[in-house]
């Protein structure tokens, strides 16, 4: 893609995300505040994950530390607040930026296992330790401050705390895009690629390693801040492994090879977590399928698959790829609507309130999903996700066969490559 | 997220709105009611059990007419487990026009949703919300974290190791040597203080204090020889969950002699799986089916015929809960067709109501509701079983709210509406 064609796409994206509070309800503009923190997160994350090899399993730490800073700061001064609201972040900032220092130093002096097991350990030192410092971290209820008036500003309303964190993700994910361009970002990939051949070749791989490290968790840092100034209030849970897990997930899902491949994945996940939680109780349950499917036929993240399409049109023309596109989409959509069909079901037939209606019954009432009701015992009933799933296999069946028919044989047509470039 | 409308109905368009206006004036939106409430996750299980109870009072309620001629709304709202998504889930709330919130399992959510409503009603005057708590038992939620707008809808550590103490020293097997071992956080710090502070008054000496990780303890066994080498003849402890069954457990295999009192042993599953360990403990809970005549036996029946199961372990405390909140709404007049949410609060200040237990009543100066407890033994001649096992929770003594109660904490300083 050209550069002026990137800028523009660029531009655009940041013009709808400017305009979103006039076009969303308040509830969905905070949950666009939490795809934006997420985002971040995943992103700074990423960084150390994706461009310097080191799969950390704690970050929850550092994005935690940032969240409490930033709260104390708040509460400095008797509510006054150390700094204006808008510049709190900066707090997360440098308390991520201190303790990736320190726990950065033991951690990256390994790679691999060791080094995940390492910030693995910081970080549940953090999460048990926690509630015992009722200084620092308020046990088990938190702390809670409250957004101070600043720059003619009052922070009340969710729109202000939208611009605001808009304004410093995108300072933060332009500063993290600018790092990769820089030499100490090219050693970093250098490092994920071969650690020997850098430290051979005279640097110290070390301190590369720690510099990813700190970098990284300073930026999950100002995510937790971000947090923190949004709910005014944080407790010892932002530790919780989950909240590490969740990071890992999103950025794997949508891609840690592309720059916004982590940010896409954590807004993508975090709007699902809002939206479909209060649908149904098997929320966690699509989420982990999600992973393992992407993780199975999409090793590369949903990123992946842009880039698959535009390698698709480049080699054997746009027709064929968009009615490919097409075919796979419907395909999933099917697919998923079958899933969708039978875990509703069969949630709803297993759950306590049916059996107990069972019971008093004597007979099995029929299920109302999707603004029917569906008798659980009817063949009829399961035809339905039956046949929704035989045309999801029909139509990747036939999506499959147009791939591997080329009209004009190819030598590398026949599989898509695994490796994305990383820009 | 917009239709594009055909042009048709954008010609009807004015002459709906103001029929929707006309309407709007004529019936008010109803009250909603949000839930927020963990429904996924590790802890879902306590949260279904809090639903259930206030999913009950609430069809209950909208069967005797609702609240202004309209049904009152239940939306279930899933907090996830944590107080981010509880923060986030009560943003949402609010945007959907909630003005009750309720929410029971874990202190740690109590405390922001608590929190998230001061200030919420700092900053919008006229539109505030009222949390109904009906299970988040830290102390600080009506002491330092006191609010006008959070109402407590079920007992608290001194409340309910007072109830505990009374009973098991009616029923002669406290002893005069007590042994406390608590989870470390907010709840068990909590019990280890009301353990001590019942001391006098049940006439025993807490012969040691013990503070344990919270789930994730697998062997219990080097606490038990400390229980066994103190020579106390009661453990007075508030764990829950697997830290309860693991320590009981550990106990049995140890011979250990002395009796339990716990608070949370009705917890679904705890007595199916401890099997007979359990014979002989005791607990203070807020409802026993057996312990209120023919009022009780109405209640579970109804419960049972509505929901399938004989109301355990969180459920009735929700239940009463909820029809407290019932009997406020009923005696609150709308303002405009709408609630007046700081007029019901101090509605709900003065309610009082009738539970098979006995009477319910509001304390005013710090929201802290003030219901019977009961101290039961589990025994195998109980009336209603647990779990499906051969064995139950037999009353032992039903004390009164007021017997119950405990003094205000003087870290209670409320800010109240003019």
């Amino acid at each position: 893609m050209s550069r002026s064609w990137t800028l523009l796409l660029l531009g655009s994206g940041v013009a709808l995300l400017a305009a979103l509070p006039a076009l969303l309800s308040a509830g969905l503009l905070n949950a666009s505040i939490q795809m934006l923190i997420a985002a971040l997160f995943a992103c700074a994350y990423s960084l150390l994950a994706g461009r310097a090899g080191l799969l950390s399993f704690g970050h929850a730490a550092y994005f935690g530390v940032g969240a409490f800073a930033t709260l104390h700061a708040m509460n400095a001064f008797a509510g006054k607040g150390l700094l204006p609201t808008p510049l709190l972040p900066l707090v997360g900032a440098f308390a991520g930026l201190l303790v990736g220092l320190v726990a950065g130093w033991f951690a990256t002096k390994r790679s691999g296992t060791t080094f995940a097991m390492i910030t693995l350990a910081v970080a549940e030192l953090l999460h048990s330790l926690a509630p015992q410092l009722k200084g620092w971290f308020g046990g088990e209820s938190g702390i809670s401050a409250m957004r101070m008036p600043a720059w003619g500003l009052t922070f009340g309303s969710t729109v202000e705390v939208y611009y605001l964190t808009l304004a410093w993700v995108l300072l933060s994910l332009a500063l993290l895009h600018f790092h990769g361009r820089t030499p100490l970002g090219r050693l970093t990939l250098a490092l994920r690629e071969n650690g020997h051949r850098l430290k051979f070749l005279g640097y110290d791989a070390h301190g590369v390693g720690l510099s990813a490290f700190v970098v990284s968790s300073m930026f999950a840092g100002i995510a937790g801040g971000l947090q923190a100034i949004n709910n005014e209030a944080a407790n010892y849970v932002v530790f919780d492994a989950s909240v590490s897990a969740a990071v890992v997930l999103n950025s794997y899902i949508g891609g840690v090879g592309s720059f916004l491949g982590p940010a896409l994945g954590a807004a993508l996940m975090t709007f699902f977590g809002y939206a479909v939680s209060d649908a149904t109780r098997s929320w966690l349950l699509y989420q982990g399928m999600l992973f393992v499917l992407v993780m199975m036929f999409v090793p590369v993240g949903l990123t992946g698959l842009f880039g698959a399409a535009a390698r698709l049109k480049a080699r054997r023309g746009w027709r064929l790829a968009v009615s490919v596109s097409a075919l796979a989409v419907v395909a999933t959509l099917c697919a998923a609507a079958g899933v969708v069909f039978v875990v509703e079901m069969l949630q709803r037939l297993c759950s306590h309130d049916y059996r107990a209606l069972a019971a008093m019954g004597g007979s099995w009432p029929p299920i109302a999903l999707f603004g029917r009701s569906w008798p659980p015992g009817s063949v009829a009933t399961w035809l339905v996700p039956a046949a929704l799933l035989a045309v999801a296999g029909l139509l990747g069946w036939t999506a499959r066969r147009a791939l591997v028919s080329p009209a004009v044989p190819q030598p590398e047509a026949a599989a898509i490559d695994g490796q994305e470039a990383l820009t | 997220m917009r239709d594009s409308l055909p042009p048709s109905a954008l010609r009807a368009l004015p002459a709906m709105v103001t029929l929707a206006c006309l309407t709007g004036l004529a019936q008010a939106a109803p009250v909603k009611i949000g839930l927020l409430e963990t429904l996924s996750g590790p802890q879902a299980s306590t949260g279904q059990s809090f639903r259930s109870g206030v999913k009950y009072a609430i069809d209950k309620m909208n069967a005797s007419g609702g609240w202004n001629g309209q049904p009152v709304q239940l939306i279930e709202y899933d907090n996830q487990g944590g107080p981010a998504g509880a923060s986030d889930k009560l943003k949402a709330a609010i945007a959907d026009g909630v003005q009750i919130v309720v929410q029971g399992a874990s202190s740690a959510i109590g405390g922001q949703i608590t929190e998230d409503v001061r200030k919420h009603n700092l900053r919008n005057p006229g539109k505030e919300i009222v949390y109904v708590n009906v299970g988040a038992e830290a102390m600080e939620l009506t002491g330092e974290k006191c609010n006008f707008h959070h109402f407590r809808f079920t007992g608290n550590a001194q409340v309910r190791t007072k109830a505990l103490v009374a009973g098991m020293k009616q029923a002669g097997t406290l002893g005069s040597k007590v042994y406390a071992i608590n989870q470390n956080y907010s709840w068990g710090q909590d019990m280890e203080r009301a353990i001590g502070d019942n001391a006098a008054a049940g006439g025993y000496q807490v012969v040691e204090k013990t503070l344990h990780d919270t789930n994730k303890i697998q062997d219990f066994a080097p606490y038990v020889s400390k229980i066994v080498s103190s020579g106390a003849e009661t453990v007075i402890t508030g764990n829950w969950s697997n830290d309860l069954l693991l320590l009981m457990k550990a106990s049995k295999a140890a011979g250990l002699k002395a009796r339990f009192g716990t608070v949370f042993l009705d917890q679904p599953g705890n007595v199916a799986n401890a099997g007979d360990t359990a014979l002989g403990h005791f607990i203070a809970h807020a409802f026993n089916p057996e312990a209120g005549g023919a009022d009780s036996t109405r209640f579970v029946d109804d419960f049972k015929a509505k929901t399938g199961h004989v109301p355990t372990f969180v459920e009735p405390q929700a239940a009463f809960g909820l029809e407290m909140v019932a009997a406020a709404l009923k005696a609150t007049k709308p303002q405009g067709g709408a609630l007046n949410v700081n007029a019901f609060a101090k509605t709900l200040e003065t309610t009082r109501i009738r539970t098979p237990m006995g009477e319910v009543s509001m304390r005013a100066a710090d929201h802290q509701v003030l219901m019977p407890f009961v101290v039961s033994v589990v025994a195998k001649d109980a009336k209603y079983k647990a779990d499906g096992t051969d064995m139950g929770f037999k009353p032992v003594k039903v004390f009164t709210a007021e017997e119950a109660a405990a003094p205000v904490q003087a870290s209670c300083k409320m800010q109240r509406p003019d």
